[in-house]
């Protein structure tokens, strides 16, 4: 049987060689194998230091350095080329000697059979000038299954750089994302219940992904036909159709509205605002909303802690004075709306005294060329290089070469230190005081697989930079400029992950041809929207926020509650550390204390980070709370760094924290005024609810809560109580 | 779309816990399973292959530095610009001698191990730290290394993801500094593996008369009653929204609800925090010092069942009083190391771990609690110019006591004069894989940093000559 295996799968190269057999190589089908059983994987022997003595390269990417692994190290006892079934190499694989590892194959597999045969024929290198595989041709490219026929059969070419092409569908990897889906090697995918997947098909250095979904059969299942408010509903509905989902309704107007406030403004709306938009007939006050919300203060600030997170604005590096100087400038930025690449080109360019232009403390954060050459593709490429640093990229195309190369561009960004008041000298992360940042005349990064200097040069292009330019001006103009489709896309994404909670790319910063977008053709069209607006911020927003897809309910239908990346409805999530605090400080009407800042700041105000680690002094108790709610330390140039997951200490400081209690107590609050005011307890229910829900008590709470109020010898403290109930609520601190 | 995951682990990648997917239980799961719960059972299964060996673990760390030579690694017939001015005394173990400022201590010695042959390359104090308590070695030896989610989790917040309790009782806490040396040192806390798997933190002194856990504490005109009242009211807002219906997120919050109102109400709990519970010979005997104090509580925590317990020596690295800070006796500022470890450091090692390893073994608990004395690394064989020592990661002692190893036992040997491992070298990263593998977890378990990169807990291998 395994013969015929062999057989069939040599036929095709076989025939257009016009052998009855090719000859196993080294480099396509052997390190194929080492890669198919796992062997070159991360955790097994492609780990930095091997595993139990035997190390080859991660996921074979050094085909020579794999072969004298394999066949000169240990003296050649993996090998044994007259009796090859007694090669170490094989004992181990099929588990006959002790294996860590575990058995990776049978010996009456296609793998065994390859390797025994590679080395019964004296596992030799292969001769100069063999093929090498130049691409992978995976079919289908996506599918959709419908139930009860949950799997699909993928089949993959490989064609060589002599133009043969090849089988290789039984050679292949396939590693489905979603690990409810399974595979087999023969790469017949198959999954027991509905659901979506990636599949990365990958042969030696090649790598395409697939898309899977498997789609309930819901015989009843009728397409609602829902209206679509432009181009974005669209291509949601397309998808949500092939996937027999309908989107849940629109959300109300209390619903609309909340979140609107808290997407745009981060707080929440005042009980006359909330009243007046939910009681207004006019058909067009949601997008007029979002108008005059596009035009407010709060919503510079707010968007502003976007970036404020990926620019690192944190007192420790930056300090005080700094981050406020960044921090306003982001927010004017944000405020006059000036276009995303022109923000970012300046960004890119700035040079000068961090005190003087303010943009120039991105460089005075990101202090080595590495860092600086990290930060930027993530946060303006969205592209995560860190791998290549040490090794090629795994699921990527980038190269230490493409590390260094890319590196190179910032190699020569230098500080002037005017002044270093920072008392600490051993701190070399910590400044207090002015620098200038300069473009020195000298300077390269040196790429350690060379040994030699980089040659910078942009991500993914091949030519070198004009050495006659300014490095910086030039990769702005690059960055942004025509030639360079991933930045808006990357950028538009964003906006898009902001406002619906998930990427269309997702993580939002992890773009590359093996993450596949969930949507792309909502991205191909957002895109070229965005480009054509001039990079405009609150254009992308109208277009995003106008769709029925953000203001659907978050509540799921039938066909939809399990849905959590087509945006069937919308997703529910904790509301940001400074979100919920500024809200708590709104409904109970009493002023928040940070550390240097006047009484009544908001936390969606502070421009930086704490530089706490430097102060022994006790910090706020609200200061604590942002902490406990994931503000980031603004260390690392990523959205991931802010948690909005929940955890024990949330509910602690929820239930019985400092914070909350000062605030509850306080004694010229709305708790205060309210009881002072006369009004009746449903007024006073109804006055806390629109102010903290955005909507009126049920009839359930007013019945309950008035009853609590009424029952109660000291009043003040049942107010406390039910304010302490609304805010706990999920409904209060979850954005839905 | 999630990234790939390799076909050698299965769990590579699957735990790309980003911000917003950590909301949506299931990630890719678009109609069916939800996969951090497939990925849990795996992890679990896992780690049910090793057999646990220890129940809790008290981690006393020594920050700053304590001398190996001059306590558990004593080297007579060295120079004595070497040997020091203390002499080794013999103690309850044969062949083991320790110093003769450790007379309580040497009483004690048949019922550890003695690990002598430690071995780092970390000469700064945060980069050291960090080394020490999460088995992870840091990129660079940087005497201000960042405190960020880029590094490795320490040893509590592992065991608190592998190994959790259920019930009240947290897996992992830790008092009662935020340890320190210029910024704050990385390696306490659960960094990438999220925030809660934090330890439960305070720094409330267990020597204070009216210490008390504000976490555990209700405020002032909040009773237990009032407080289920809120709740009660609480619940009956949640029950206007079908969102803890429909949002497995919004559910999960409300867990960490009902968790902490059992924390809250815990009778174990306080009775475990209420050190005015023991009788006042106990608490002689352990020392009325913030580290006397917090070994007690240490042993209450473990009785009620809290499975890893880290009491920090100190905050600062000290060195330099007799009042306060911790081991790092350079003899800067015309100090001397000996009069301050004198009167300082060696007293209240000598008042307090033997008073902890005694105390656990009478009441059984030596049984199933591992006991681990360690700092970030030794001090200079050579004493210096100031009749004092420098840092010295190449060599020194830890001390483990208790279940899973040896008695009266020494592994490892340094050189002549304490200066490199002479045998058995084991680095922090062995020392975490021997951790984790006496927890009955597999060191080889993977976790994702943020780069979603698969990384093993422990970098290293079990030191399974050291297991009893």
């Amino acid at each position: 049987m395994k013969a015929c295996m062999i057989a069939a799968l040599f036929a095709c190269s076989a025939g257009l060689a016009g052998a009855e057999e090719a000859p196993v190589t080294f480099h396509n089908d052997v390190m194929a194998v080492l890669a198919k059983g796992g062997c070159s994987s991360g955790p097994c022997h492609g780990n930095a230091s091997g595993k139990a003595g035997f190390k080859i390269s991660l996921r074979g990417e050094d085909a020579d350095f794999d072969y004298n692994a394999l066949v000169r190290d240990m003296f050649g006892r993996r090998i044994n080329t007259a009796e090859p079934e007694q090669s170490l190499l094989l004992l181990k694989a099929t588990a006959t000697v002790a294996h860590e590892g575990g058995k990776r194959f049978d010996p009456d597999s296609l793998e065994y059979e390859i390797l025994k045969k590679w080395i019964a024929a004296g596992a030799r290198k292969d001769a100069d000038g063999i093929p090498t595989v130049t691409a992978i041709d995976v079919t289908p490219k996506s599918q959709v299954l419908l139930e009860p026929d949950f799997s699909a059969q993928l089949a993959v070419q490989a064609t060589y750089s002599d133009g043969s092409v090849r089988d290789i569908s039984r050679l292949a990897i396939y590693e489905p994302a979603n690990l409810a889906m399974k595979a087999s090697p023969a790469g017949l995918i198959t999954a027991e219940n509905p659901g979506e997947t990636t599949v990365m098909v990958r042969y030696l250095n090649q790598h395409q992904p697939v898309h899977l979904a498997f789609v309930p059969a819901r015989p009843d299942f009728k397409w609602a036909n829902p209206k679509a408010h432009n181009y974005v509903d669209r291509h949601i509905d397309a998808k949500l159709r092939t996937l027999r989902m309908n989107p849940s309704d629109v959300a109300g107007d209390h619903q609309f509205l909340r979140r609107a406030y808290l997407d745009l403004l981060g707080v929440l709306p005042t009980v006359d605002e909330a009243k007046s938009f939910v009681l207004s007939n006019d058909r067009k006050k949601r997008s007029k909303l979002i108008d005059q919300l596009l035009e407010r203060s709060e919503f510079a600030e707010h968007w502003a802690i976007k970036w404020a997170d990926l620019l690192r604005l944190e007192e420790k590096a930056l300090d005080r004075k700094g981050v406020e100087l960044f921090h306003r400038w982001i927010r004017e930025s944000i405020a006059n709306n000036k276009p995303v690449d022109q923000f970012v080109r300046e960004i890119i360019t700035a040079r000068g005294s961090t005190y003087q232009n303010p943009p120039a403390n991105f460089y005075r954060a990101a202090r080595t060329p590495i860092t600086r050459a990290e930060t930027v593709a993530q946060v303006f490429l969205g592209t995560r290089l860190a791998c290549a640093q040490c090794h090629n990229h795994p699921f990527d195309k980038w190269t230490q070469d493409d590390y260094y190369d890319w590196a190179g561009l910032f190699a020569r960004v230098d500080y002037k230190v005017l002044e270093n008041r920072y008392r600490d000298g051993l701190d070399k992360h910590a400044f207090e005081g002015e620098q200038v940042v300069f473009t020195a005349l000298k300077g390269e990064v040196k790429n350690p697989r060379i040994g030699k200097d980089a040659s910078p040069r942009f991500l993914g292009r091949v030519e070198p930079i004009d050495e006659e330019q300014d490095r910086l001006e030039e990769l702005a103009a690059w960055l942004t400029g025509p030639d360079n489709k991933l930045f808006a896309r990357v950028q538009a994404n964003r906006i898009w992950y902001h406002l619906m909670g998930r990427g269309i790319v997702d993580p939002i910063d992890d773009f590359r041809a093996t993450n596949l977008p969930s949507h792309p053709e909502l991205l191909d069209e957002l895109t070229p929207d965005f480009v054509s607006s001039g990079y405009d911020l609150k254009h992308l927003i109208r277009v995003i926020m106008n769709s029925r897809a953000y203001q659907t309910s978050s509540l799921p239908n039938d066909t939809n509650a399990e849905d959590t990346i087509n945006y069937s409805h919308s997703l529910v999530r904790r509301l940001d550390a400074e979100e919920v605090l500024d809200a708590l400080s709104q409904v109970t009407g009493a002023p928040l204390k940070f550390d240097g800042y006047p009484e009544g700041f908001r936390a969606g105000q502070i421009p930086g980070v704490h530089a706490i680690a430097m102060r022994r002094s006790k910090i706020t108790d609200a200061d604590k709370f942002l902490q406990v709610f994931g503000k980031p330390e603004r260390l690392l140039a990523t959205e991931e760094e802010r948690s909005c997951t929940t955890n024990l200490g949330q509910a602690l400081q929820l239930m019985t924290g400092p914070a909350l209690a000062e605030l509850l107590s306080n004694k010229n609050g709305r708790l205060d005024k309210l009881l002072a005011s006369g009004k009746s307890s449903g007024e006073m229910l109804d006055d806390l609810y629109w102010t903290a829900l955005a909507r009126p008590p049920t009839l359930t709470e007013t019945a309950a809560l008035s009853r609590h109020l009424e029952q109660a010898t000291d009043k003040r403290a049942a107010l406390e109580d039910i304010t302490w109930s609304i805010v706990n609520s999920k409904e209060f601190v979850m954005r839905h | 779309m999630k990234p790939p995951h390799s076909s050698a682990c299965s769990s590579y990648h699957a735990c790309a816990v980003s911000r917003r997917h950590a909301l949506k239980v299931g990630g890719l799961g678009l109609l069916g399973l939800n996969f951090p719960w497939l990925l849990k059972a795996e992890e679990i299964a896992r780690a049910a292959k090793i057999k646990p060996r220890i129940k809790s673990l008290i981690l006393l760390f020594q920050w700053g530095g304590p001398s190996h030579i001059d306590m558990f690694d004593m080297k007579p017939d060295a120079p004595e610009e070497i040997r020091g001015p203390h002499k080794p005394i013999a103690s309850s173990a044969d062949g083991i001698q320790v110093s003769e400022h450790l007379p309580k201590t040497a009483k004690i010695m048949d019922k550890v191990t003695l690990i002598r042959s430690m071995h780092h390359t970390m000469n700064n104090h945060n980069s050291a730290g960090y080394y020490a308590l999460t088995g992870s070695a840091p990129a660079t030896d940087d005497q201000r290394l960042r405190d960020s989610i880029d590094l490795y989790p320490t040893w509590g917040s592992v065991v608190d993801k592998f190994a959790p309790n259920s019930g009240e009782m947290p897996t992992f806490i830790s008092y009662p500094y935020v340890i320190r040396d210029g910024s704050i040192t990385p390696g306490q806390h659960a960094s990438f593996l999220g925030k809660q798997h934090d330890p439960l933190f305070f720094t409330q002194n267990p020597n204070d008369a009216n210490f008390a856990l504000p976490e555990l504490t209700l405020p002032a005109g909040i009773s237990y009653e009032r407080l289920h009242a809120r709740r009660e009211l609480q619940k009956i807002v949640d029950a206007q929204t079908r969102l803890m219906e429909t949002s497995a997120e919004t559910r999960g919050f409300d867990t960490y609800y009902e968790k902490a109102l059992a924390m809250l109400g815990s009778e174990k709990l306080r009775q475990a925090f209420d050190l005015s519970k023991e009788p006042d010979v106990m608490r002689d005997a352990y020392g009325r010092t913030t580290y006397g104090q917090s070994c007690l509580l240490a042993r209450r925590l473990v009785e009620q069942g809290a499975k890893f317990v880290t009491v920090y020596f100190d905050d600062s690295i000290g060195g330099q009083s007799t009042e306060d800070g911790g081991w790092d006796t350079h003899g800067f500022n015309n100090t001397k190391m000996y009069p301050i470890i004198e009167k300082r450091h060696l007293p209240i090692t000598e008042q307090t771990l033997p008073t902890l390893i005694n105390d656990l073994d009478s009441r059984g608990m030596l049984k199933d609690t591992l006991v681990v004395w360690m700092g970030e690394f030794g001090r200079t064989p050579k004493i210096n110019g100031n009749a004092s020592r420098d840092h010295w990661p190449q060599c020194y002692t830890t001390l483990l006591a208790g279940a899973g190893v040896k008695k009266g036992f020494v592994y490892g040997a340094s050189d002549r004069e304490g200066r490199y491992p002479a045998e058995n070298m084991v680095r922090p990263d062995d020392l975490a894989a021997t951790l984790y593998y006496l927890f009955g977890i597999d060191p080889a378990s993977e976790v994702h940093d943020r780069n979603n990169r698969p990384l093993p807990i422990a970098k290293g291998k079990p030191v399974t000559g050291i297991f009893a």
